[in-house]
């Protein structure tokens, strides 16, 4: 859920936020004023009026990624969504980029192992054109195959950028491989090399067919638009467009027992790669996202490792004899499953197996010491400071809002959220830190000196 | 009638924008500059303090950096720890960033806490005592980054081609420092540039509820600061035509980081701001550009290319930035040259230029969306000492330029002779690259 904490901080319509001495609590710190439109065909809308500027920020939200997938169509999703933006009926072959790249916008998109996001950023005059667009590709992509080819090397390209030439990337990539053995969340996001280069047209326009439908999607819509003519709009262009029948089943048939992980007793896993220093993550298994006992795992992991006073930083870096370059911890809840992450970069000479057990038993030993009244009151403060810190823009508020109507079925649920927040207690935070680091593990380490 | 939609558009942009220079509020403080733009959407407040000196004044490479990161390491009342927690506590994010002509401190938390949060930055610039222990420590993990720098071939390609191509200015030296660097540094040497920078000019840039004007008394009372000294501009010539490319070995990379291009002179940048912004965003800014048409869309080869022709005050730098895999690197570099070649004798549609106008006439008031990005923008402008309305004017400026002043700044800027080329990959790439230009190998581990 920090995961989703950070994508909070997001942009306005907050209201009575100006006052300097009146304490606020995190559940009353922001009152967002949001349309909500539903359509016959199951498709959400949600409208946020900001006339700041003659801007505004359109994001979809696809219920669709990578643990979608079969085996010999990894990558899928990632690789549609490149394709998304090579053109539909009415707009044609890759005009989709001219069009709002020339009316002054800009546009990209993001797949992750949940969802597949859209976004554009225009200016208010566009909203009729925009809607357009986005119901077309929704209803009648091309697919070319001229296009789907050249998309396949871009992929490729993408994949050596990010992975292969990347130790970082090559670490994620194998401690989710690991840790998710055997389940869905434990195939590449971005695909495995021979599945890049076999999937083809056909098999693509099948998973197209069976995830973008209004009844898998969210539409955010943030900016100096007006309500209701939007509203219109959005009941004009997608109104028509078919509901899938079969989606929902295509959800359920993922079941959560699906996603749990199967390892039965602490994995050590030692890849050979570039990094000169030794890069390592080791994680737990915890809960999947919306889960009660989340927020007072996101607050441990704020204590252990966010910012310079935090337990790992002081152990292991901000010493005499540092260990780590640097270290970092992170709550990350996908929607079936979550993990708790330590990670960071050793220091050259620092053994890995030695930091390995050190680090697992310093770990427990927080659960004594770190966890007190004023570590909690200090993440809450930050937690305030970065919800208005990232609530700036257009996009952030489209952004946050879209991820809680995806994940959790209501964009009002940021409430309930920041009010959990407030309640995490010393107890609370104790027992998910001793739960979380008395259960088995999985480390990975990437290093040039690995065999 | 498009171009008359388009003017509407500009017309009412520019209403917008001179609300926008209303509402930016300059002020005095004893002898600091102040500006302080108003904005009341959450009880926030950010604080960045300029000031006009930046790693130019390094006795050795990284100490201003250095300065900066180990500032809030230690006072002759407080530890590392006691400073964090402080800091922490509120919520305060301290950040810095070190460029060769400017450097910038900036303090981001809530308003009501303005008053300590600033007092605190105030002691912290005042008493700062760089502890040897702290700073070893500091140095001990600067270097070790360093050494992992190729684990980001990226990174890589960036910090070797600024010193390639720069080599011969000042402006080569990185302004994070280097291994031989980080030995020679210590406790004096970081306070002896602290004293300095407490007297080198300073602008505060201010973002907040009106109430965080309070602050005044606080930096007033507290900081210590005096406007002493100024920066000394930088002459430069015009960089000599190059005859290698320069191929940084990274054995088994299976893909190469390709970076090309060269470093300005203030004279070439004179009264060309707008003209070699539009150059470089028609070149490869967004996925429509040449750049990204004819490496991704056309052939597949890249994944990303980008450009950019950007100006501090006494120098700019102007390059392209992609890569390909290693079969297709020496193809990716010879379609640049010829995308620059065309672009440089007028060789693009009139429809490409005219796309160009409105992406970026249209996308103008997205600049004024975010507050620290306008803060950061703002200051930008004031150290290049050109006037707010430029940045106001920007959309009648954009649509005045023409097709062949956009070839001849390309011409310019972008002349083939002229650029340097740092390729990052794998030493079989020498054959390939061989067919452009003479290739130079060289050891990454050299320019850490």
């Amino acid at each position: 859920m920090k995961f989703l904490f950070s994508l909070l901080m997001t942009s306005l319509l907050i209201n009575g936020c100006s006052s300097l001495k009146k304490e606020k609590t995190l559940a009353d710190s922001i009152n967002l004023d949001v349309e909500e439109l539903k359509l016959d065909n199951g498709m959400t809308a949600l409208i946020v009026n900001n006339p700041k500027l003659p801007i505004f920020s359109l994001y979809l939200f696809y219920k669709v990624g990578g643990k979608n997938e079969v085996p010999g169509i990894t990558g899928a999703s990632h690789f549609l969504e490149h394709m998304m933006f090579k053109g539909a009926k009415k707009f044609g072959k890759n005009t989709l980029d001219f069009i709002i790249e020339g009316s002054g916008g800009s546009t990209n998109a993001y797949t992750t192992n949940d969802q597949t996001v859209y976004y554009e950023n225009l200016p208010s005059k566009e909203l009729n054109l925009i809607l357009d667009i986005e119901a077309d590709r929704l209803e009648n992509l091309s697919l070319d195959e001229d296009d789907f080819n050249k998309e396949r090397a871009v992929v490729l390209e993408e994949r050596k950028m990010r992975y292969e030439n990347s130790p970082r990337g090559q670490l994620y990539q194998e401690m989710m491989a690991n840790f998710f053995e055997g389940t869905p969340y434990g195939r590449s996001v971005i695909g495995n090399i021979p599945d890049l280069k076999s999937v083809t047209r056909e098999q693509m326009h099948a998973y197209f067919k069976k995830f973008y439908a209004p009844n898998n999607m969210t539409l955010v819509l943030v900016g100096d638009v007006n309500t209701s003519e939007a509203k219109r709009l959005i009941k004009e262009k997608f109104g028509k467009i078919p509901a899938s029948p079969t989606v929902a089943q295509e959800h359920a048939s993922l079941t959560d027992d699906q996603f749990k992980v199967t390892f039965k007793e602490s994995k050590v896993v030692k890849k050979k790669g570039e990094s000169p220093s030794p890069i390592f993550m080791m994680a737990y298994p915890t809960y999947k996202v919306g889960h009660p006992k989340g927020y007072a795992l996101d607050v441990l992991s704020s204590i252990l490792g966010s910012g310079k006073s935090s337990s790992l930083i002081n152990e292991y870096i901000l010493v005499n004899r540092p260990a780590a370059t640097s270290m970092y911890a992170a709550h990350q809840q996908l929607e079936k499953a979550g993990l708790f992450f330590i990670g960071g970069e050793l220091v050259r000479g620092i053994k890995v197996d030695d930091f390995r057990k050190d680090l697992q038993k310093k770990l427990l030993g927080y659960c004594e010491t770190e966890i007190t009244e004023k570590n909690i009151q200090k993440v809450k403060n930050n937690y305030l400071v970065d919800l208005y810190s990232g609530l700036d823009t257009n996009a952030a508020l489209a952004q946050f809002l879209g991820d809680r109507q995806l994940l959790f079925g209501d964009w009002r649920s940021y409430k309930k959220e920041l009010e959990q927040y407030e309640k995490v207690s010393v107890a609370d935070v104790k027992a998910m830190c001793l739960e979380t680091f008395n259960k088995d593990s999985v480390f990975v380490s990437v290093w040039n000196q690995h065999k | 009638m498009k171009y008359i939609l388009s003017a509407l558009f500009i017309m009412n942009t520019a209403l917008a924008s001179d609300s926008f220079l209303d509402s930016v509020n300059r002020m005095k403080w004893k002898d600091m500059d102040v500006v302080w733009i108003e904005d009341d959407k959450f009880p926030k407040f950010t604080a960045s303090i300029y000031f006009q000196d930046g790693a130019m004044s390094d006795s050795i490479s990284g100490v201003t950096q250095t300065t900066f990161d180990q500032l809030a390491a230690g006072t002759t009342k407080e530890n590392q720890r006691e400073l964090s927690e402080f800091f922490d506590f509120y919520g305060a994010s301290l950040r810095h960033s070190v460029t060769h002509e400017y450097s910038v401190f900036s303090v981001q938390a809530l308003a009501k806490d303005i008053a300590p949060v600033m007092g605190k930055v105030c002691e912290i610039f005042k008493d700062a005592q760089f502890p040897a222990n702290e700073l070893n420590s500091h140095i001990s993990r600067a270097k070790s980054g360093l050494k992992n720098l190729v684990t980001s071939h990226a990174s890589l390609a960036d910090r070797v081609f600024r010193q390639v191509s720069l080599s011969g200015t000042p402006y080569a030296i990185p302004t994070e420092g280097t291994l031989e660097s980080f030995d020679k540094m210590n406790p004096e040497l970081l306070k002896e540039r602290l004293k300095r920078l407490n007297k080198t000019r300073k602008v505060l840039y201010l973002a907040g509820p009106s109430d965080v004007k309070d602050i005044r008394k606080v930096i007033e009372k507290n900081c210590d600061w005096t406007n002493e000294i100024k920066m000394v501009p930088v002459e430069l010539t015009k960089p000599e035509p190059q005859s290698s490319i320069y191929l940084v070995e990274v054995p088994g990379a299976n893909q190469a980081q390709i970076r090309v291009g060269r470093y300005l002179t203030n004279n070439e940048f004179q009264n060309k701001h707008e003209i070699f912004q539009f150059m470089s965003r028609f070149l490869g800014g967004g996925f429509t550009s040449k750049l990204v048409q004819e490496l991704r869309v056309k052939r597949g080869l890249t994944y990303s290319a980008g450009a950019y022709a950007s100006m501090q005050r006494d120098y700019g730098r102007a390059g392209i930035m992609t890569f390909s895999k290693n079969e297709t690197a020496a193809e990716a570099i010879s379609i640049i040259r010829n995308v620059l070649g065309q672009v440089s004798v007028g060789q693009f549609e009139d429809k490409e230029f005219a796309h160009q106008k409105s992406h970026q006439i249209g996308g103008y008031a997205f600049a004024f969306e975010e507050t620290n990005a306008l803060l950061g923008q703002i200051m930008l402008y004031d150290h290049q000492k050109r006037p707010l309305s430029q940045l106001v004017n920007f959309p009648q400026v954009i649509e005045k330029i023409s097709k062949s002043e956009l070839a001849s700044a390309n011409m310019e800027v972008f002349s083939w002779d002229r650029q340097t080329i740092v390729v990052v990959g794998d030493k079989s790439l020498v054959k390939s690259l061989s067919r452009i230009r003479p290739v130079r190998v060289i050891k990454y581990q050299d320019y850490l």
